[in-house]
């Protein structure tokens, strides 16, 4: 899933001229998007630039159908508009750039991810899509990504105290994956006799 | 246009699952009813092909589920703790679903977990809806760039200084049919005459530590703990309660003419007690109803009767008979309006009986009668004292604990002693400290009476959720608080039941919010019932920008006004301007999992929707309709705009109907 | 000696392109260079060329400098992250090598590796700018080097016939600006198109060394044309290829074709650089055909 912060104001003010509307989305703002933020420095904006051409809110910019549709109430403030700049994730920047191909379409916002598919909570699992699952010889613990290697024959020797070396905060995957596979049996032979290589084409 | 499918997961291959299987003999088969496609179907996913392979190979299959976002690690939790007997019988539990799904499974259960499908890479990250374009979450978007086509996802190498020289016919060299990105990106810059400025631009680096450990770690581990702070689901929307949290209560003089709705609870209609021409006095009861749930209604002036007609209603659909009255600004108060007694002299029946007499009703919104509430055959050992006032934008309630705290608490005693328990809580959001404060200070050295902070999060307010949150009792699916002997009340009944009780006033004036985008002069006003909105809405100087709304009652769950002449009524507590919710038409749902992670009543909004538009209303019963508290969270996170309280309302109304 | 200093002194530059061993025994790609080595005054070493996999180019290069042999060390992006790629620079410099031809690389998929996980950690661009900051005396990080900063000339490509033109000019301005000194194109087979890509490039000021690819026959011009970017291999070549099968089985026709063709582009700009592609023996022919000399 996606999370949404702000780009430094430095960055976004050479953006700003006389003829920019503001964009933003709040279809994710319970917890990807910083409307707080965005509201904060909006009106610091209007302040440096009285001229600012407008506002508009676009929810769900990432909807295209829909927001083809939206476009459409807001059609005069988008032509007196010559750039545009837009508070969303990297998927509504695009659709709206997409849309509105003859205009300058600039990101206001930096987009990360976080780990989870569905739904609002991200997820204390990651999976990378790797189209190669291997979960079933390594006790149900992603090696791709609880591992910070993506390591998938067994631990490196970084690890101490049980955490990685690029991270106090987290566990060594394969430490954990070893303490599993203890607890539940069998699968640890087959894991020692097997070499594993990544086929990255799968996941490209 | 056919929606994208971006289901996350493909069964493995025979082969490959052959080999996984080999040594489990006894399988509990667990599958993910897949997200972001279109919800279309609720069929089960494909399972067929996993069971031949079990057949074939003289496998078992202990059982089956089929369950909705499987990563949902709270629900999913709760659902294999019912099917415990069922997987501790299988030697593995087989799961088809994406990676976190199976991870999922692996974390909660005790047993061999055996991945059945491959996720499917999707090359970067898509939205919330099923579109094309895609983000690479790189953490530093060139989007500004490269006239916002991404080069990071869009590029097969993710160049980010321009194209390499590999395309041929504007195809990429990895696959003919891949656009070359870049000359998608040089096009539109030129088509805007912004390719100089990219050739001028620094070259560019990528930082791929942008997503770090810690980085990662912080924002999942708040948003999980914010997400089931409390109870599960629920928002945390804007408050913006600062625009009238210091306006001190004042009072509007009352108007000319007031419409007295003579249903302003739930329960029966009274029947009108006086009529065209008849003389009333402020306070007068001027409807009642012999049914078992109702509640009296008085005239909220001294005047003369214009009319009992028919008159549209804030919130009910149909035209309610109304009284309307002339005020004749005398002010004359009805004889029944006298103490009826106080805390120490007054019985529990002296106390119902005030209650009932002057009408009162939960007035937070729901309006159901409180001498019914009170008077229960159900073991009542706690009085709780809704001070959470979750919606944003209102602030009648705070105001009124900052103002008028030891009347709240006498109220609050009086209820308890009504209901014979020896406990009252009152519990507040912690967004609200000086009301803590002063209600603390109230209360400091009374064993019956305490004061509870709360986290912030709606609906708070939510009788069940409170209860959970204050008590940590869990209110039975379909049940009432009182089964878990608990009584909820809200602030400004707690204050009528005092006035009741000490000056025997009716319930016939209130504190509403008007707040919100376009309101000249906000504030926490006192208002007598049967007062027109449009009245209110010309002395507040209300102008409704476009695209805004107003709303009786909370942002989230108040009820859209478009018709003005309208009156106040016993349960209004906000009259708000919000941002309208658009009226284009719903998207269909693309299972984009958020309603079932916000609804605090652990429903699965989205299949709720599928089943209403289905008709099929058996389903739409099991799949727990009336447990729905019409909080609107799904609705207001919904990523296909579906009026999904709406429909609730309505699904709810056919299914009584179909069952008289 | 770097190309820079040669093109200021007014020199026409000639080059020829080898391709490492899948292997360790250098000594059959060691002759070859010989064999072309008195006719052209740098031998670019490829860099897993198309992603199949072979030996270093870096110890190709050193190889051809004990020789005596003046190499271009080709870099790409693919294979390594600019940790590696920085010390492979430092490593050049240590060795002696004066000439970098700086690419962003073919996929991964495009070679023998395919599942291999593709870096592109930097691309051509960003590369170029790492080799400055290195010849600045810092690495990418910013760090301060110990002792004498490197010095190279930089080299890049260009596909001067590719459709459409502008992406690459595009990019071609940009490797400018990060300190491209001079370019090796793509193969050319279309004189006109090379001459109007000469005189809007012009305007850049940086010297171009026009590709050549001997065409070993119809079926190769053919391929190129639906598969290779960038190259059009017109239709008459096409026949002149077909028209005596023995004579251009022998290699004859494609070396006159190359030729003719190294003729009318000499006085369009600056160098030529040959892709033998394994036909490293009839460099010589050609250029004696075509009648330039190496001037070293």
């Amino acid at each position: 899933m996606l999370i949404t912060q702000l780009k430094k104001k430095e960055e976004i003010l050479p953006f700003l001229k006389a003829k920019t509307l503001l964009v933003a989305c709040f279809g994710c703002k319970e917890v990807f998007f910083p409307e707080k933020e965005y509201q904060n420095i909006k009106e610091e904006f209007k302040k440096l630039y009285p001229d600012l051409s407008g506002e508009i809110v676009l929810d769900y910019l990432c909807n295209e159908d829909y927001t083809a549709k939206r476009l459409e109430l807001y059609r005069q403030e988008i032509e007196k508009a010559e750039t545009m700049v837009v508070f969303a994730c990297g998927v509504g920047v695009q659709t709206l750039a997409g849309l509105l191909a003859s205009k300058t379409v600039l990101a206001g916002c930096d987009t990360f991810y976080l780990p989870g598919f569905s739904g609002f909570t991200p997820s204390s699992y990651d999976c990378e899509q790797c189209g190669e699952c291997r979960l079933s010889s390594t006790a149900g613990i992603c090696p791709v990504t609880a591992c910070s290697k993506g390591l998938l024959n067994g631990p490196c020797g970084g690890a101490k105290n049980g955490k990685c070396e690029v991270s106090k905060i987290k566990e060594c995957g394969w430490e954990n994956i070893m303490n599993k596979i203890t607890t539940t049996g069998k699968v640890a032979e087959k894991l020692k006799e097997s070499v594993s290589i990544r086929d990255y084409k799968k996941s490209q | 246009m056919p929606k994208l499918d971006f289901t996350k997961y493909k069964l493995k291959s025979k082969e490959e699952l052959a080999d996984i299987l080999a040594l489990k003999k006894r399988i509990f088969v667990l599958s993910c009813n897949k997200c972001f496609n279109e919800l279309t179907s609720d069929l089960e996913p494909e399972t067929a092909e996993l069971n031949i392979l079990l057949n074939e190979t003289g496998k078992t299959a202990t059982g089956s589920r089929a369950l909705d976002f499987l990563c949902n690690k709270f629900l999913t939790e709760k659902t294999l703790s019912g099917l415990k007997e069922e997987v501790a019988g299988a030697d593995a539990v087989a799961v088809i679903a994406c990676g976190v799904g199976v991870q999922t499974i692996a974390g909660i259960l005790n047993v061999p977990v055996l991945p059945i499908a491959d996720s499917v890479f999707q090359g970067g990250y898509h939205g919330i809806s099923l579109n094309a374009e895609k983000c690479g979450a790189c953490g530093e978007c060139y989007l500004t760039l490269t006239g916002g086509i991404c080069p990071v996802v869009d590029c097969s190498k993710g160049l980010i200084n321009g194209p390499c020289g590999g395309a041929k016919n504007g195809k990429c060299e990895v696959s003919k049919d891949k656009d070359c990105a870049w000359e998608n990106i040089y096009n539109r810059l030129k088509g805007q005459n912004r390719e100089k400025v990219f050739i001028l631009q620094e070259p560019k680096l990528r930082n791929y530590n942008k997503n770090s450990a810690e980085f990662m770690d912080s924002y999942v581990k708040t948003i999980q703990a914010k997400r089931n702070e409390g109870f599960y689901g629920g928002l945390y929307p804007e408050e913006k309660k600062e625009l009238t949290e210091k306006l001190p209560i004042t009072k509007i003089t009352a108007p000319e003419i007031v419409s007295i709705p003579l249903q302003q609870h739930a329960g029966a209609v009274c029947e009108a007690l006086v009529k065209k021409g008849d003389k009333v006095k402020a306070g007068q009861r001027i409807g009642e109803s012999k049914a078992a749930i109702s509640a009296f209604v008085h005239s909220s002036v001294s005047g003369e009767v214009l009319a009992v007609e028919p008159k549209k209603h804030p919130l009910l659909p149909e035209p309610v008979l109304t009284v309307v009255i002339k005020n004749d600004k005398r002010d004359e108060v009805s004889f029944a309006v006298n103490s009826k007694g106080s805390l120490e002299l007054s019985a529990k029946e002296d106390i119902l009986k005030a209650i009932k007499e002057a009408g009162i009703v939960g007035m937070g919104g729901a309006q159901f009668p409180t001498h019914i509430k009170l008077n229960s055959n159900k073991p009542i050992d706690t009085i709780l004292l809704n001070g959470c006032e979750c919606e944003p934008l209102l602030n009648a309630d705070y105001r009124l604990m900052v103002e008028k705290p030891e009347q709240i608490i006498l109220g609050l005693k009086l209820l308890m002693k009504a209901a014979g328990v020896n406990k009252g809580i009152i519990a507040v959001e912690d967004n609200k400290p000086e009301a803590l404060r002063i209600l603390k200070a109230k209360v400091e050295g009374d064993l019956t009476v305490e004061v509870v902070p709360v986290k912030t999060k709606y609906p708070e307010g939510a009788e069940r959720m409170l209860i959970k949150r204050v008590l940590n009792r869990e209110v039975p699916r379909g049940g009432l608080p009182l089964e878990v002997g608990v009584i909820v009340n809200n602030i400004g009944t707690a204050l009528a039941v005092y006035k009741a009780v000490y000056t025997g006033e009716p319930l016939i004036s209130r504190v509403v919010t008007v707040a919100g985008e376009g309101v000249e002069k906000p504030g926490n006003y006192e208002i007598k019932t049967g007062m027109l909105l449009s009245e209110i809405v010309n002395i507040c100087g209300i102008n409704i920008p476009s695209n805004y709304e107003l709303k009786m009652g909370g942002a989230i769950m108040g009820f859209v006004q478009t018709d003005f002449e309208v009156p106040v009524i016993k349960g209004t507590n906000g009259i708000v301007v919000v941002r309208k919710k658009d009226d284009l038409t719903a998207e269909p749902c693309i299972k984009c999992g958020r309603c079932v992670n916000v609804c605090p009543m652990e429903l699965k909004p989205h299949k709720l929707v599928f089943y209403a538009q289905a008709e099929n209303w058996e389903k739409v019963e099991n799949e727990g309709v009336f447990n729905c508290i019409e909080c609107g969270c799904c609705e207001d996170i919904c990523s296909s705009k579906s009026h999904m309280v709406e429909i609730f309302k309505k699904s709810k109304k056919i299914i009584r109907e179909r069952k008289k | 000696m770097k190309f820079t200093e040669l093109t200021k002194n007014g020199k026409f530059i000639i080059t020829s392109e080898l391709g490492p061993p899948k292997g360790f025994h250098i000594e059959k790609a060691l002759h070859e260079a010989e064999v072309v080595w008195p006719y052209v005054n740098a031998i670019n070493v490829t860099d897993n060329q198309s992603s199949v996999m072979r030996l270093g180019g870096l110890a190709m290069c050193k190889a051809l400098l004990e020789k005596n042999i003046e190499p271009v060390f080709q870099v790409t992006c693919r294979d390594r992250n600019r940790l590696a790629l920085q010390s492979d620079i430092l490593s050049a410099a240590l060795f002696g090598i004066d000439n970098l031809l700086l690419l962003t690389g073919d996929h991964t998929t495009l070679g023998d590796h395919k599942d291999a996980k593709p870096v592109f950690d930097l691309d051509s661009v960003s590369l170029t700018h790492m080799v400055k900051q290195l010849e600045a005396g810092k690495d990418l990080a910013g760090n301060i080097l110990d002792g004498e900063p490197p010095k190279f000339c930089k080299g890049a490509v260009v596909s001067p016939c590719a459709e459409p033109l502008d992406p690459q000019l595009f990019k071609m301005e940009k490797k400018i600006k990060a300190g491209i000194e001079f370019f090796q194109t793509q193969a050319v087979y279309e004189v006109d198109k090379f001459d109007k890509f000469m005189k809007r490039v012009k305007e850049f000021g940086v010297p171009v060394y026009v590709g050549i690819v001997i065409l070993k026959g119809p079926g190769m011009a053919k391929f190129m044309n639906e598969n290779v970017a960038g190259i059009n291999v017109p239709q008459e070549l096409i026949e002149e290829l077909k028209k005596d099968k023995e004579k251009t089985k022998s290699g004859q026709t494609g070396i006159e074709i190359a030729a003719r063709l190294i003729k009318d582009l000499k006085p369009l700009c600056q160098g030529v650089h040959l892709m033998p592609l394994g036909w490293d023996d009839k460099v010589p022919q050609i250029l004696k055909l075509s009648g330039i000399t190496v001037d070293k």
